[in-house]
């Protein structure tokens, strides 16, 4: 089990094989775009390496201060900070998501609008009443009087019905919209919208969308030679090359996350059967995982 | 706008301070440390260690060379902020609730609580603002709270008087030279505790924050109300913002209510008000739990907000909100620029 947990994941980077000890050092290099390359490592709690490759942009930004507030920025860092380097040290200081804030005379109008939508899950709920699948009355099914004398209501009509008996969670007649035999979760029943406030929320189902599926790559591929393709088509936010461990060669299949879905819809267009590497490229959006 | 997140501190914030610069943040938590924070990019310049218990509040004199704080261990410190040295320390017998230098920085009043058959008192201590120099131990003077406590303070305009916010919901004024007691003006709902008091930058008025839910903009020369602002949730704390006529609130559910709801719920955002037509116009979300402390630059370009949750959230305010602007204010300025 000790074995097991100190492997690391298949899907971790690709780099983490080799055992040696010692960090190597950080390398940074200049691309043809202006951005700079910068790859760091440390060892994160558990004693294992950590790469971490960042690309940044420099943007100068000049302000006058003054010269009070110039002489405070040379002051020497103390107390839990004196070891901290130069800049924001990473353990207390970061960067939160982008928040929208714009004032407006009429915010309370807006906001209400929203609060109407994420309301209407409740709202649907608020006058639903408990119905008999069986006879139709305001009761559990389970108390019916008739309950194993009449079969229940609808049943010849909705054939398609997975079987589970009467015990089934299904929802009567009519309460599923999508007609389909497969079992939905509540939380996915009815409107899409009202599904609840997570933290977070969205942030996978925004990354499907954008996603392209591109098969048979060569096995010679890397990820940047990938991202440097489908990057003239727009923001791309990650590139995935799997491959093989032990041999290190890609294994055929890639995903692409565009930030915007209009352009990964345009990748998938131009990209589809272009030649890459004696290899016809098959690119296609990506299935949700199941 | 994309907040800063300081993760200083373990627990939940109580205070968080500008220099008047506002290139400085300091902040204060219940854990035992003081943090001083670069406010453009975040960097933590350092912490101050000494305090043995929780710290309640912190303040910093008008040239930005001393911090004093006021914790639960019943001292009052005062610190060097440049080497992060503790210079003095004063006990008293009671947890400081809060310390303020008046508007020149030779005085500090600290504002003690009432336990264990002390009368809860403000006092006032003089200082000396060179890192170097002796304080001296000497109170100038003690004003003592007989009827309700007092749980915030502040030195209006040119010194002239000590302005304290009361546990019932009451604001009083005192003359800063002699300690005498003026006036006193339910200003709140009965019994209703006022959580914070902050001045406008030439400390002619303040604004005080109340768990009645609503923060009220004050006249320091004769306590009238000024304006109201109404929230739906106890506020902790409210601020001023200089360049634009906003006031920030921030409040939420109390503390121990919060595993109960869930964010929205909670109401944990910080709320923008216009100044003068009390209209709320904006809120900004991000903390997990209440807001216990918000405070705006003293540059007018951005605000900070402590939370329950441990966190600190400095915002540099986008271009939108300084766009703003009510249609009359438009045509106000309209008039004016035709008629020059």
């Amino acid at each position: 089990m000790s074995k097991l947990a100190n492997r690391p994941d298949w899907a971790d980077d690709e780099d983490l094989d080799d055992t040696t000890n010692e960090l190597p050092p950080d390398t940074q290099t200049s691309n043809r775009d202006g951005t700079k390359t910068i790859v760091s490592w440390r060892f994160d709690d558990n004693g294992r390496k950590v790469k971490t490759t960042r690309r940044i942009r420099f943007t100068t930004h000049r302000e006058v201060v003054n010269p009070r507030v110039a002489e405070r920025k040379m002051w020497a860092k103390f107390g839990l900070s004196s070891k901290d380097g130069k800049g924001p040290a990473a353990d207390t200081t970061s960067i939160g998501e982008n928040i929208i804030f714009r004032p407006s005379a009429n915010w309370r109008k807006d906001a209400k609008e929203e609060k109407t939508d994420t309301g209407n899950l409740k709202e649907k709920l608020k006058d639903k009443q408990v119905k008999c699948r069986i006879c139709n009355g305001e009761h559990f099914t389970a108390r019916c009087p008739y309950k194993g004398t009449i079969a229940p209501v609808g049943e010849e009509g909705s054939g398609d019905v997975a079987p589970g008996g009467p015990a089934d969670l299904g929802e009567g007649p009519g309460g599923l919209s999508s007609g389909k035999g497969s079992y939905v979760p509540p939380h996915l029943r009815g409107a899409q919208e009202g599904s609840g406030d997570r933290m977070g929320g969205g942030k996978y189902e925004r990354d499907d969308l954008a996603t392209l599926r591109v098969t048979n790559v060569s096995e010679m591929a890397e990820e940047q030679e990938l991202r440097d393709m489908f990057e003239r088509f727009g923001r791309v936010t990650r590139v995935f090359l799997a491959k093989d461990r032990e041999t290190g060669l890609a294994k055929g299949f890639a995903f692409i996350s565009f930030q915007e879905r209009t352009d990964a819809a345009r990748a998938c267009e131009k990209m589809d059967g272009y030649g890459f590497k004696h290899l016809i490229l098959r690119v296609e959006f990506a299935k949700k995982a199941a | 706008m994309r907040p800063i997140l300081l993760q200083g501190h373990e627990r939940a914030l109580t205070q968080i301070r500008y220099n008047r610069d506002g290139d400085i943040i300091f902040s204060t938590a219940k854990d035992q440390h003081i943090c001083a924070w670069f406010a453009h990019n975040g960097e933590r310049l350092g912490t101050y260690h000494g305090h043995q218990g929780a710290l309640w509040t912190v303040d910093v004199d008008p040239t930005s060379t001393i911090i004093a704080s006021g914790a639960a261990d019943n001292t009052v410190r005062l610190w060097d902020i440049k080497s992060g040295k503790c210079l003095k320390v004063w006990n008293f017998d009671t947890a400081v609730k809060r310390v303020e230098f008046n508007e020149d920085g030779s005085r500090l009043l600290a504002v003690t609580e009432k336990r264990m058959g002390f009368l809860g008192t403000i006092v006032v201590l003089a200082i000396t603002l060179d890192a170097e120099a002796e304080q001296s131990d000497e109170r100038v003077m003690t004003i003592s709270c007989e009827e309700s406590k007092a749980t915030v303070a502040g030195w209006s305009y040119m010194s002239k008087y000590i302005i304290a916010g009361h546990e019932d919901g009451s604001v009083s004024q005192y003359d800063a030279k002699t300690g005498e007691a003026l006036d006193n003006v339910q200003v709140h709902e009965l019994d209703m505790l006022i959580t914070d008091l902050q001045w406008s930058q030439d400390r002619t008025y303040f604004i005080t924050a109340c768990k009645d839910k609503t923060a009220k903009l004050i006249n320091a020369r004769n306590l009238e109300v000024l304006k109201t602002y109404v929230a739906d949730t106890p506020l902790n704390s409210a601020s001023i913002t200089p360049k634009k006529d906003f006031v920030i609130l921030g409040g939420g559910q109390a503390a121990m209510d919060v595993t109960t709801t869930a964010a929205r719920q909670g109401k944990f955002e910080a709320r923008f008000y216009h100044k003068i037509f009390e209209e709320e116009i904006g809120r900004v979300r991000g903390h997990f739990g209440p807001l216990n402390t918000v405070a705006a630059n003293p540059n007018g370009k951005g605000y900070a907000s402590g939370g329950e949750d441990g966190y600190v959230r400095v915002h540099q305010f986008d271009k939108a909100y300084f766009d703003f602007t009510y249609e009359v204010e438009r045509q106000a300025r309209q008039q004016q620029q035709t008629a020059i």
